[in-house]
């Protein structure tokens, strides 16, 4: 049974070939596209992300179930750990909080992620030189101006080095994806303050969640400092949960009521006649007793 | 209950004989209605693709049949239950064919509903799961009281007659016949209490007839005057739908008093005065409907409204045979005939009967079939069964059995009850006595 | 039926088949996405248990077993929880004109996704043109979700509702195929299953209005706003699967709509670029809304090359009418 199937499933493997047409000949071997990234979310919790893909007819398809190992450390490579890419082809893996990791001279983080390949796809690897920061974001409100202000840091021999001249960005989740609301740019003092929109809609209390994140930046990766207010303007969902209309579960009253009179009408009309047919039945019984 | 015996014997032969003619013509519709069953199982275990109907025409022959079956119905609301209540004389020999006329196709009409319905195995949701904001559930609710309240009103005219053919010794009947007579007449004998009963039930089923047959056609008609789309949504649909019916209804009648007098030789009773008065109400009715539809279509050809201008386009180019048929020919043919006394004959007046009900049954297809041929957003695309409605020979095949279903049926109830009402034309004869 | 599943003591001979063949065993819709999207994997897969499912186009598609059917979750509770809907939520869909070039990506992924023959188109494509004088233009339509919905006034027997959050949909199991609703809807968007559509169902398969597959023959279908979609934060399948970005798809509550890659808010996007709906004047007040055909990205034309002729043919006699 094993058997059958994994040759009836190899046949069709080779029938879906036409499809892709990678596979029409067994050597083709496949070079697959590695991207390795770096989070660091709102609690301070480090993660790396490899996603594993290749292109075929300008489409990326995921490649799942792959083995990614992560290293981190340049001359003295550590293996940290090893997981198996998703549907999707990522590759999660979250870097232990007090670990201490190797640092080169320019306090850069070095990270690495590699495919060891197999018969059909190529080996690959992918490089990530990091370096800490640290993200704050100060909400503060005065005549209903809302103002957020954030700093940069990146922690130095004598101290905090100041993050100047780079570009924070700054999102409200939404159910799909992240609303840009606008971008700050910080000065020489690793600041930046930005006026918040009045106009944004929240939950139906007005609560928001407010990210400020360094995107995909070139040294300091995936950082994201949160934090909710009440900034925004309560949301009311206008449909109301149960009403009357031609659509709705209830009907309309006048179409309870139109309807009751009617049938009520008619039938009762109905058991008159029918009442009378039987008095009829009665009488004649009468008769045949006289 | 005593009965004048001319009467008797002219009108009880074909409840104790029948002819050989009358097994062949059974036997014919009965070919039809077979061939009607199997295309019935095929469209079931192929499903509905075996029809010509696709994504924009959804509702094709089966929905025309349903319409106009169900407006012939009205027929019996009209000749039996309106004059029944101006109480005209002339009627008497007719209504039974009119009442008849009314309860069978009530029952012919809801199976072309069935047939259409994607998934008959869940029918019954329409009773366990109703909405009433449904204008098919007004119409299941109009259509099944409406049954009702036919088969109640027909029974009461049965009533009187199987009393009398009860008591009519010389009634060469099978024993199961005459036993049938006696348990539906109810052991009723004619005492002046039972008379009242009887007549009082008559004359508030008469008016109930004519109250939910009213209701029944508008609700049958807002089922298309309520959706948006061009062609239906118009506010004249409902009084519209309701004179088509009378017309066809009585066109329908004309027909069938054609057959019976001449294959039941009952021409005594039947005669041309009959023909004339119910030839001249349907000449009426037919310069009502001629008005009806020439008001609903000159306001839809005159406005500039896009959507009417091409439904209309339609009707003047690709449907325009079948258009001058239904609105022209339809109305003018029978009104001419009927209303000039040299064209007056039985035979002509029964011809103007038939153009009028086929005229009409094409005016239910162009009502239903054009307006779902253009739909807002235009049809793209290349097959031609998707872009413009070709029944299959399944659809006509069932509508073949419809038709041969309703004349089996008559056939059938012509050899239990006399098709004449032996008691309504005794009355007529003791009210002239009596003057 | 055929249908394959995992053996369940082949974990390592399907583990070593995969690696050996290394085949890309998403489907079309997930291919669409770059990496710029909000969707992390984690450190394991889900349950661990991976079947290879055989799709209606013969291709091997391998998904997680969480995926398929919620575990132990019966029809009746996914139908109320289909009826509940997602409340707080109302869903908008913006559809972007001056960037169609009917790529007809968003017909295939639909279909793929809801396992539809492919004559039924539940997002069409049409080829307008309203007026000699005026611009010819691409018009993908997908179910509008009216907020004053003919389809679901006229039902006899509640087969389709509207929920709270917007969506209207249809519940096979209840329709008794009386096709009310589709001469209701005036912009064609319902299909009907004329014929037994044949698919091949997953094991352990449990109905879900949501998902609204497999369609069932006798009964009606149209796009459901991918609501099985909706209750994870995925996008529909439509939107991810344009290549150009065209459609928008969000929330009027948050006022934020997305095509994957851009999030804008709707207001915004509806003043600056004077966002209309189609045929307003019906009153059935969709949450469909349109943005127009002007500084096209594409020629129309572009959308008439390389399709097949079946397609072409379609548009043919396009003009004003």
């Amino acid at each position: 049974m094993k058997t059958g199937t994994y040759i009836i499933i190899t046949g069709l493997i080779f029938l879906s070939g036409i499809t892709y047409p990678v596979f029409s000949q067994e050597e083709t071997i496949i070079s697959p596209y590695i991207q390795l990234q770096y989070f660091k979310d709102s609690d301070d919790l480090r993660s790396l992300k490899t996603t594993l893909t290749y292109s075929h007819d300008r489409i990326e398809i995921p490649l799942a179930g792959m083995s990614i190992s992560f290293y981190s450390g340049d001359t003295g490579r550590e293996l940290l750990g090893t997981v198996s890419t998703d549907e999707k082809g990522v590759a999660r893996f979250e870097l232990p909080q007090d670990q201490d990791l190797p640092v080169k001279n320019d306090g850069l983080w070095i990270f690495r992620t590699e495919f060891s390949g197999n018969d059909t796809i190529e080996a690959v690897v992918s490089d990530l030189s990091i370096k800490d920061v640290k993200l704050d974001m100060v909400l503060s409100e005065a005549d209903s101006v809302k103002t957020i202000t954030i700093t940069a840091f990146t922690p130095g021999n004598d101290g905090d080095i100041p993050v100047s001249e780079e570009v924070v960005m700054i999102y409200v989740p939404r159910m799909f994806s992240l609303l840009p609301v606008g971008e700050a740019w910080l000065n020489e003092k690793g600041s930046a303050s930005l006026e918040f929109p009045t106009d944004l809609p929240g939950d139906p209390e007005g609560n928001l969640t407010i990210i400020a994140k360094f995107e995909e930046h070139e040294t300091f990766g995936n950082v994201e400092r949160a934090s909710q207010q009440k900034w925004g303007i309560p949301s009311v969902n206008p449909a109301p949960v149960a009403h009357r209309a031609l659509w709705t579960k209830t009907p309309p009253m006048w179409m309870i009521i139109t309807l009751s009179i009617l049938l009520t009408g008619v039938w009762g009309h109905y058991l008159f006649a029918i009442i009378s047919l039987i008095i009829i039945k009665r009488e004649s019984k009468k008769q045949k007793k006289l | 209950m005593q009965a004048d015996r001319k009467l008797l014997k002219d009108l009880t032969p074909e409840l104790e004989k029948t002819s050989t003619g009358w097994y062949i013509t059974f036997a014919v519709f009965m070919v039809f209605f077979i061939v009607g069953v199997y295309s019935l199982i095929l469209q079931i275990d192929k499903g509905h693709i075996v029809t010509g109907m696709r994504d924009n025409v959804v509702w094709g022959f089966y929905i025309v049949n349903f319409i106009f079956f169900m407006g012939l119905s009205y027929s019996g609301a009209l000749i039996s239950g309106v004059l029944h209540l101006f109480n005209t004389g002339w009627r008497k020999p007719v209504i039974r064919m009119a009442e008849l006329i009314t309860v069978i196709s009530l029952v012919i009409g809801p199976f072309f509903i069935f047939f259409c319905i994607g998934r008959l195995d869940r029918l019954y949701y329409l009773f366990v799961y109703p909405r009433i904001q449904s204008p098919i559930t007004w119409d299941v609710i109009a259509i099944s009281t409406d049954l009702i309240g036919c088969f109640i009103y027909l029974y009461l005219s049965f009533v009187e007659d199987f009393a009398i053919l009860r008591d009519y010794t010389d009634l060469n009947v099978p024993p199961w016949k005459k036993k049938f007579y006696k348990i539906l007449s109810l052991g009723y004998d004619g005492s002046p209490v039972q008379k009242k009963l009887l007549s009082r039930a008559r004359t508030v089923m008469a008016s109930m007839i004519i109250a939910i047959a009213i209701i029944v056609y508008s609700v049958l008609a807002w089922i298309f005057g309520v959706t948006l789309q061009p062609g239906w949504h118009s506010t004249i649909f409902g009084p519209y739908f309701v004179i088509a019916a009378v017309f066809s209804g009585t066109g329908l009648l004309i027909i069938l008093m054609w057959i019976f007098r001449k294959v039941y030789h009952l021409e005594e009773y039947i005669t041309k005065r009959h023909f004339v008065n119910v030839g001249v109400l349907l000449t009426v009715i037919a310069a009502f409907y001629g008005y009806f539809t020439f008001s609903d279509y000159l306001t839809k050809w005159y406005g500039s409204i896009k959507m009417d201008s091409i439904l209309i386009d339609k009707l003047f180019t690709e449907y325009y045979t079948l258009f001058i048929f239904a609105n022209y020919i339809g109305i003018l043919l029978p009104g001419i005939i009927i209303a000039l006394p040299r064209f007056r004959t039985i035979p002509n007046i029964t011809v103007a009967a038939v153009i009028a009900v086929l005229a009409l049954w094409v005016n239910r297809y162009i009502i239903v079939i054009p307006t779902l041929e253009t739909p807002f957003l235009p049809i793209q695309d290349v097959r031609t069964e998707w872009i413009k409605y070709s029944p299959t020979w399944i659809e006509w095949s069932l509508t073949f059995a419809g038709v041969s279903v309703f004349a089996m049926l008559f056939m059938l109830i012509s050899k239990i009850a006399p098709i004449i009402s032996i008691s309504e034309m005794q009355e007529k004869d003791e009210a002239e006595v009596l003057k | 039926m055929k249908e394959k599943s995992g053996d369940g003591s082949g974990e390592s001979t399907r583990r070593n088949f995969i690696k050996k063949i290394g085949a890309g065993f998403g489907t079309v819709s997930i291919a669409g996405i770059t990496g710029s999207s909000v969707i992390s994997g984690s450190a394991k897969t889900k349950s661990g248990e991976k079947i290879l499912l055989l799709s209606p186009e013969g291709k091997l598609v391998e998904v997680d077993r969480d995926d398929i059917s919620p575990a132990g979750k019966k029809t009746a509770d996914l139908k109320a929880e289909a009826k509940k809907g997602l409340p707080g939520h109302k869903f908008v869909m913006v559809i972007d004109l001056s960037k169609c070039r009917n790529a007809r990506l968003c017909v295939d992924a639909c279909q793929e996704g809801h396992m539809l023959p492919k004559d039924h188109e539940w997002m069409k494509l049409y080829l307008l043109q309203d007026d000699r004088h005026t611009a010819r233009y691409w018009l993908p339509r997908p179910c509008f979700h009216c907020d004053k919905p003919m389809c679901v006034s006229v039902c006899p027997v509640g087969a389709t509702y509207k929920r709270d959050d917007g969506i209207v949909l249809v519940d096979n199991q209840r329709c008794i195929g009386c096709k009310f609703c589709m001469t209701g809807c005036p912009y064609s968007a319902r299909v009907f299953n004329w014929k037994d559509p044949e698919v091949v169902l997953p094991e352990g398969h449990v109905y879900d209005p949501e998902t609204n597959i497999p369609p069932v023959e006798g009964t009606v279908g149209k796009c459901v706003f991918c609501a099985d979609n909706l209750r994870k934060n995925i996008l529909p399948r439509c939107v991810t699967a344009c290549p150009m970005g065209v459609i928008y798809f969000g929330d009027v509550l948050e006022d934020t709509v997305t095509n994957g890659e851009e999030t804008l808010r709707f207001s915004k996007l509806m003043t600056d670029r004077a966002g209309f709906r189609y045929r307003e004047e019906l009153g059935t007040l969709p949450n469909v809304f349109y943005l127009p055909p002007n500084n096209r990205m594409f020629p129309v034309e572009r959308g008439l090359e390389g399709s097949d002729e079946a397609i072409k043919g379609r548009y043919k006699e396009v003009g004003p009418r």
